[in-house]
């Protein structure tokens, strides 16, 4: 195992995105034409940003399995208002603070009440799309109204030629990248999910900043969320019951965030994402069916995953510790 | 007539560090062989190699005079050695008779077989268990009778215990040696692991004590005493070359009355327990693994919360605290060094500097919402030089250095938080000779300086060489304390064993 050591996954996921990229382009004769990689990095940026936001989550030792049940309920349900006549500001600060609440309400379980984060926020992500389809709007697709049409920028628009949600995509790499070098709350953050016995010993507010941890995926994942609508025109709250979160952790995973938190960072984001993106549009364009894209994913997620429990091993000198 | 098990120069290390030195070690057919010795003198890991749980680095293991390779614990078992733990491997969720016949052969079982099985074979050994109960349903004797029961059904033939008294009630142990008492009836042959004194006393009838992974001496055990054996147990040689003899130094005198905890209690570990802390002076702590010095200075810290039920009083100078979270204890300058920096000490992913600075952070030295890497940068090097931690460079990550460098970051990580008590637990467990002294006289200028030193250790010579008093625990209480430089091993090792 002492080659993983040298190499971090990292470095291998960016080989193999790049090899990957060279065979498409040799294999595939619309894969290297300059609308299709526009098309994969802007298709691939909504799902790096929300790598971004699950990210943070695992980096503090969770996982958000709420997270893009609650960007399609909480942006659908902000279209909706807007179409019922409500200003645009207003409807964004409604969307967001539900989302933010919903977020507080994950860390509260997680935090306070010491629920596993895989059961609590997999059972946040049904209940809010339950809540969401009975009680916050009737269909299941909620079209961008005209009101909120300046939102279409984000998805549709380019700024130098270049699509606007790539921009975005940087500008949260950005951000996540300061949080966690330069915050306080983000070294906290890493300190609780590499170690959390430590973190509380040491004096780290330990619950405050898992709660925090799903504020800051519930929110990213909003601005993911309206990104999403803008390019499609529309919010499809099906996705929410789609394996598209399993996606979201398998470029987290992919790139090198440990689950068993602590390591890793944006970069890593970035590689997953570049990985996956790469895959997802050369599978499409060679026309595999996508029950077959999800056989080929999951395999990749459960390579990932043993490759992930290989290079970053339970320690098993930790239970002989003092046991002399 | 052979010996079941012979170990023949086994030694043991990890990482290095030898736990057991080249010890030879004999159990006769149907003795009752008691292993005495302080926290650390490699009982664990010899009776471990027995029982197929560790491999010796050195040496080998004889079994019906036969050399065998044990390479897991079902290997021993098969040739009839069983080892029951202080911590039972029983099933909680099975029912007795199911874990009794849990690891046989057959694929399935029907529940009413085992059931009368059980029951005749509990019978056989008059214990008396219901094979239909939950084992979470039991108390921790009845819990030691079946684990008893199934190395007995397994055909073993020698049985090692540890610690097997240690969570009995008074009942419990009597029943406990009249089953010693008819397992060796049965040719049985037993290892029995203790502090008790007394007990080995009692039932053994050959004695092996060991002290700083050697053997020291094995004899019948009408041929010791209780003085015998503490001498026995604490007598050193090589030790006190480096801790010196503690009688030529002066006693720090008591300074403020910086902690004074009454009647503290929390659930059966610590029970009413009271002692002060003084600034300006080192308060050694003594007691063998269990006493609860661990988790009354835990609880002390907010490390552990306190049961509701159980009461007592925290001051720190004189105004009751009661903390629920380590962090406000660390605001107000209680600090917890712990014993076990890898799982509750450091951040294996973070550098040096990182690990450092983070207790700056959390202890409140600095308020901004930002890092910033040059203060960082300042606070770690300031830390790194004055502990002379050993490393490549400040951002060499803390799981690469040695254990005596990664104990040196736990301790700046809690000393950056300028703390007016400082808990140290196990200060240098795991740490090599040369960073013993290291940690020792850093703590030593720590009380110098004024702060109140309390030292936690099961070691007598690193109690002896620090403390300015020495406070014994023993069953969850301080029970004596003696000035420094007055006491001698003897005296406090007896008042620490019951």
């Amino acid at each position: 195992m002492r080659i993983f050591g040298r190499v971090s996954q990292e470095q291998i996921v960016f080989g193999l995105a790049v090899l990957l990229c060279i065979g498409f382009a040799v294999s595939l004769p619309g894969f290297l034409t300059a609308s299709n990689v526009l098309n994969l990095v802007r298709s691939v940026s909504i799902l790096g940003i929300l790598g971004v936001a699950m990210g943070l989550v695992v980096i503090g030792r969770g996982i958000d399995l709420s997270l893009v049940a609650l960007m399609a309920v909480s942006v659908a349900w902000m279209l909706n208002l807007v179409g019922s006549g409500m200003p645009l500001p207003q409807a964004l600060a409604v969307g967001l603070a539900f989302s933010l609440l919903v977020g507080a309400v994950n860390g509260w379980f997680v935090a306070y009440a010491e629920v596993p984060a895989i059961f609590a926020t997999l059972a946040m992500g049904t209940l809010i799309y339950g809540f969401g389809r009975y009680f916050l709007f009737a269909l299941d697709v909620a079209y961008i109204p005209d009101a909120a049409k300046p939102l279409l920028w984000l998805g549709q628009g380019t700024l130098l030629g270049v699509p606007v949600p790539i921009y975005v995509f940087a500008a949260v790499c950005i951000a996540g990248y300061l949080f966690l070098r330069y915050a306080r709350s983000g070294r906290y953050l890493r300190a609780v999910g590499d170690n959390l016995a430590a973190a509380r010993i040491t004096g780290v507010p330990v619950r405050p900043i898992i709660v925090l941890q799903y504020l800051l995926s519930s929110m990213i994942g909003f601005l993911a969320g309206i990104v999403t609508a803008a390019s499609v025109a529309s919010m499809n709250t099906r996705l929410a019951l789609s394996t598209y979160v399993y996606d979201v952790i398998l470029v987290v995973v992919l790139g090198g965030i440990g689950l068993s938190g602590g390591k890793g960072g944006i970069r890593n984001v970035v590689v997953g994402t570049l990985l996956i993106g790469v895959l997802l549009n050369g599978m499409t364009i060679m026309d595999i069916q996508y029950t077959v894209q999800n056989v080929i994913k999951g395999v990749l997620l459960l390579t990932a995953i043993v490759i992930d429990t290989i290079v970053n091993p339970r320690d098993e000198q930790t239970a002989q510790q003092g046991d002399i | 007539m052979t010996p079941i098990v012979e170990v023949r120069n086994a030694t043991k290390e990890y990482r290095g560090v030898p736990a057991v030195k080249d010890v030879s070690f004999t159990l006769l057919r149907g003795e009752v062989h008691a292993l005495l010795g302080e926290n650390g003198a490699g009982k664990s890991t010899l009776t471990k190699m027995i029982a197929g749980v560790v491999e010796p680095t050195a040496g080998e293991i004889w079994i019906d005079g036969e050399k065998a390779e044990l390479a897991t614990p079902s290997e021993a078992l098969k040739r009839g050695i069983a080892m029951v733990y202080q911590e039972t491997s029983l099933v909680p969720s099975l029912t007795v008779a199911q874990n009794i016949y849990l690891t046989d052969d057959k694929r399935f079982h029907r529940l009413r077989g085992i059931y009368i099985a059980g029951q005749q074979f509990l019978q056989s050994l008059n214990f008396q268990v219901d094979p239909t109960a939950m084992v979470s349903s039991l108390g921790a004797g009845q819990k030691q009778m079946v684990e008893i029961a199934r190395a007995v059904h397994h055909n073993a033939r020698a049985i090692i215990f540890d610690e097997p008294t240690a969570t009995l009630t008074p009942e419990e142990k009597h029943q406990f040696f009249s089953l010693v008492a008819r397992l060796k009836q049965r040719g049985v042959s037993i290892i029995f692991i203790s502090h008790a004194l007394e007990e080995a006393l009692a039932i053994a009838d050959r004695i092996t004590v060991m002290r700083d992974g050697e053997h020291v001496v094995t004899d019948a055990a009408s041929a010791f005493d209780r003085e015998k054996i503490v001498r026995a147990m604490v007598g050193r040689t090589l030790t006190s070359e480096l801790y010196g003899s503690h009688k030529d130094r002066r006693a720090r005198p008591a300074g403020e009355k910086v902690l004074s905890v009454q009647n503290l209690s929390m659930g059966k570990v610590v029970r009413n327990t009271s002692f002060s802390i003084f600034a300006g002076q080192i308060a050694g702590v003594f007691g063998l693994i269990g006493s609860g010095r661990t988790e009354a200075a835990k609880v002390v810290a907010g490390v552990l919360k306190r049961d509701l039920f159980h009461g007592g009083q925290v001051r720190l100078g004189g105004r009751p605290v009661r903390y629920r979270v380590p962090r406000s204890a660390v605001r107000d300058g209680i600090i917890y060094v712990t014993e076990d920096r890898k799982v509750e000490g450091f951040f294996e992913t973070m550098s040096i500097a990182e690990n450092i600075h983070l207790g700056a952070l959390a202890g409140g030295r600095t308020k901004s919402v930002t890092v910033s890497m040059s203060e960082m940068r300042a606070i770690a090097g300031e830390w790194i030089s004055a502990l002379n931690v050993k490393a490549i460079n400040a951002d060499a990550r803390v799981i690469e250095l040695s254990g005596g460098n990664q104990q040196k970051v736990v301790v700046a990580k809690a000393l950056v938080q300028k703390p007016r008590l400082v808990i140290f637990d196990e200060p240098t467990r795991g740490v090599d000779v040369g960073a013993i002294a290291e940690i020792h006289q850093l703590i030593n200028r720590l009380a110098d300086e004024g702060i109140a030193v309390m030292v936690i250790s099961s070691y007598l010579p690193e109690i002896l060489h620090l403390s300015d008093r020495i406070l014994v625990c023993r069953q969850g209480r301080i029970v004596e304390e003696f000035e420094g430089h007055k006491a001698d091993e003897e005296t406090i090792m007896y008042a620490a064993v019951h």
